[in-house]
């Protein structure tokens, strides 16, 4: 009988750790219904709306994904991603004078290096993740801005091949879900399903596969994976990896998005998706939380971000509530943790 | 054993080298610039250095005492601009003589929330300050509705005019205060034993605590110490230049971080001093006034910037790793072995 109820006890706090997020984000959502039948705001119940939402914090998703790895083996984050996602967009619009295809490829090997470089140090070496990614990220910035001299690049005016141009625009724009089905409710971009796939495989490879097992207990306990076999620096530095894979997509998307390669594509994207990351209930001491938490962490911001846009208020000030939220939301988890006995503080 | 003596000789200067490592690369920075940069060595460029860097040296005094208690705060590059905004924004009210105290204690009160947070509610210092950071970044454009703020009353000007003025070869009352601050937080930090507190607290928590330490209140008070720092280094550099823009302090933050490292403050505590990122602020300044000197542009200043930070962090984590590969291990013994 006791053991019984510690065990649905167990039951329900492993719940609350996974969907507790989306508990915090129903609420958000009730927010809106109650604002908009008191009239304060319009238009926030509507499919459009919502589909709105998810476009808006689809690039956020897509980053958060891989920087998710990283917190989830206990390396805090990769601070490196914004110039990451700036430097791949510069190299894929320069490179679009060879064609779509090579564009593509050398910016994700540019990428792959940095996360490379990354996994070697942080894995290997051991450097303090939080210090050396952000030197990462100053380095790339310097070369970003010596190479390209300060200069903005724009598609039309690197290449004549419009076939090649059409088809980066089309990275953000391009409707998939509508074009197959035809169904004008389905109206998203593909960033939206690249978010959706990411996190679905993300959760594939943090729960069913072996180096997500590994990965768990390198960010849990790193000195008890060490002993027992797991080859901790592949594991810390396929995390960073991962993290520059996603990094890549997302510095694809937001360079198609604004049509313009420039170094400040990026920009406050660590930030914004450790925020995700650790609203979604991952804990920045590693080995805790789930890609569904950080889906629902991205879906957070986006309310709190559509609902703060409906009201009217101003898009810098959004941060100062933003902000309040972050630390609240994190307060009352690491109180929850240590009241269960979970505190890793 | 005749062998032996002089090798531990050897890697104890090693060792001394490389805890002294900044002020050799102070001195070979200063000298290849004194030697080879155009225009280096004369009193208004120099006096221009010391100015440019009297700010960020009096932000990095508390952000080195946050990080030798082993934590992070990354909320002091928006306190700066708080407290410059505070600082002048009030003055038309309540005249300098109140709006000034006002910016500073706002940035001790920052500090105590960051502080509190972190010992009380037990998040991760890098959490609580970037949550800080960001809802201080929300309050600015809030208050300011996104303008700067700039004064042009004749006693705004005699202000800016006396912090700014030439009293020494080199030093400006603006630069003397940081100077005189630096000296306060380094003696205190090396000679009492409040001062250690720190140092025992970042070095080991748990041991700390033991030998009688109030752990929390140290902390607390490392990150009041930040708060207030760089309080003090924003609102005198917008007196001094008669305006707060929105990004004053935008870039102190890395730039900080770069210069504790670079001085030899561990990100893990217990390590490092205020002097020697007072030393690396200077290395930095000169290099990059040195780069636009020689007619290089910014992005290399950035690029040089990041280059330096990477390599210090290569070589410490390289020694560590070193380090732990032969931890145990009696390399006198397997060579007589060899041999």
């Amino acid at each position: 009988m006791e053991q019984s109820r510690v065990l649905r006890f167990g039951a329900f706090a492993s719940f609350i750790n996974v969907f507790g997020v989306y508990l915090i984000a129903l609420f958000f959502l009730l927010l809106g219904v109650v604002l908009q039948s008191l009239g304060v705001i319009q238009n926030f119940i509507s499919w459009s709306n919502f589909l709105n939402i998810i476009d808006n914090v689809s690039l956020l998703g897509i980053v958060a994904v891989g920087m998710a790895f990283v917190t989830y083996s206990g390396n805090y984050a990769d601070l490196s991603v914004p110039t990451t996602m700036a430097l791949t967009g510069i190299v894929a619009v320069e490179m679009l004078k060879y064609g779509f295809l090579p564009a593509i490829l050398a910016a994700t090997a540019v990428g792959l290096l940095i996360g490379l470089i990354n996994a070697i140090v942080v894995g290997k070496l051991k450097a303090n993740p939080i210090i050396w990614t952000l030197a990462v990220n100053y380095v790339t910035l310097g070369v970003i801005r010596l190479v390209w001299a300060n200069k903005q690049i724009y598609p039309e005016t690197i290449t004549d091949n419009k076939e090649a141009i059409a088809l980066f625009d089309g990275i953000f724009r391009h409707e998939l879900a509508s074009n197959l089905f035809g169904n004008e409710l389905l109206d998203i971009r593909l960033p939206t399903i690249l978010m959706l796939v990411l996190m679905v495989l993300g959760q594939f490879i943090l729960t069913k596969t072996s180096f997500g097992a590994q990965l768990k207990m390198t960010g849990s306990a790193k000195k008890a994976a060490r002993f027992s076999g797991i080859n901790v620096e592949y594991v810390v530095g396929m995390a960073f990896v991962l993290a520059a894979v996603t990094a890549i997509i997302g510095g694809l998307t937001i360079t198609s998005l604004s049509r313009v390669g420039a170094y400040y594509n990026g920009t406050g994207y660590d930030f914004r998706a450790v925020t995700a990351i650790v609203i979604g209930g991952m804990t920045l001491a590693g080995g805790r939380g789930s890609m569904i938490g950080v889906l629902g962490g991205v879906l957070i911001i986006g309310f709190i971000n559509n609902i703060m846009t409906l009201l009217g208020v101003p898009t810098l000030s959004q941060d100062m509530i933003r902000g309040l939220i972050f630390i609240i939301v994190v307060g009352i988890s690491a109180k929850s943790l240590r009241s269960l006995g979970r505190d890793d503080s | 054993m005749t062998t032996a003596k002089p090798k531990t000789d050897l890697s104890g200067i090693l060792s001394r080298i490389d805890k002294h490592r900044i002020y050799i690369i102070f001195v070979v920075i200063f000298v290849f610039m004194a030697l080879f940069a155009p225009k280096f060595f004369n009193p208004f460029n120099l006096t221009t250095i010391t100015k440019t860097m009297a700010m960020t040296a009096c932000v990095g005094i508390g952000f080195t005492i946050v990080m030798i208690c082993g934590q992070l705060d990354l909320s002091i590059g928006t306190v700066i601009t708080l407290a410059g905004i505070i600082g002048l924004g009030l003055k038309q009210y309540v005249g300098y003589e109140l709006s000034v105290p006002l910016a500073i204690v706002a940035g001790s009160f920052i500090g105590l929330i960051n502080g509190l947070l972190v010992t009380k509610a037990k998040i991760n210092s890098f959490i609580v300050t970037l949550g800080t950071m960001t809802v201080l970044q929300g309050l600015i454009y809030f208050v300011t509705g996104g303008n700067s703020i700039a004064l042009s009353t004749p006693d705004a000007f005699a202000v800016s005019d006396f912090l700014s003025w030439k009293m020494m070869p080199m030093i400006t009352p603006r630069v003397l205060i940081t100077l005189v601050l630096v000296i306060i937080a380094q003696t205190v930090l090396a000679r009492t034993r409040f001062g250690r507190n720190f140092y025992m607290v970042g070095g080991n928590k748990s041991t700390a605590w033991l030998a009688g330490i109030n752990t929390d209140r140290t902390i607390i008070l490392a990150f009041v110490l930040s708060g207030t720092t760089a309080a003090i280094g924003g609102v005198l550099f917008a007196m001094e230049s008669s305006a707060a823009t929105l990004n004053l302090g935008t870039n102190s933050l890395m730039y900080v971080i770069s210069a504790t490292i670079i001085g030899g403050t561990a990100m893990s505590g217990g390590k490092g001093g205020v002097i020697q990122t007072f030393v690396a602020i200077m290395a930095l300044e000169i290099l990059y006034d040195g780069v636009i000197l020689f007619g290089l542009g910014n992005e290399v200043k950035i690029f040089l910037a990041g280059l330096i930070l990477a390599l210090v962090v290569l070589y410490e984590a390289f020694a560590i790793y070193k380090h732990e590969k032969t931890v145990g291990q009696r390399p006198e013994l397997l060579k007589e072995l060899q041999r």
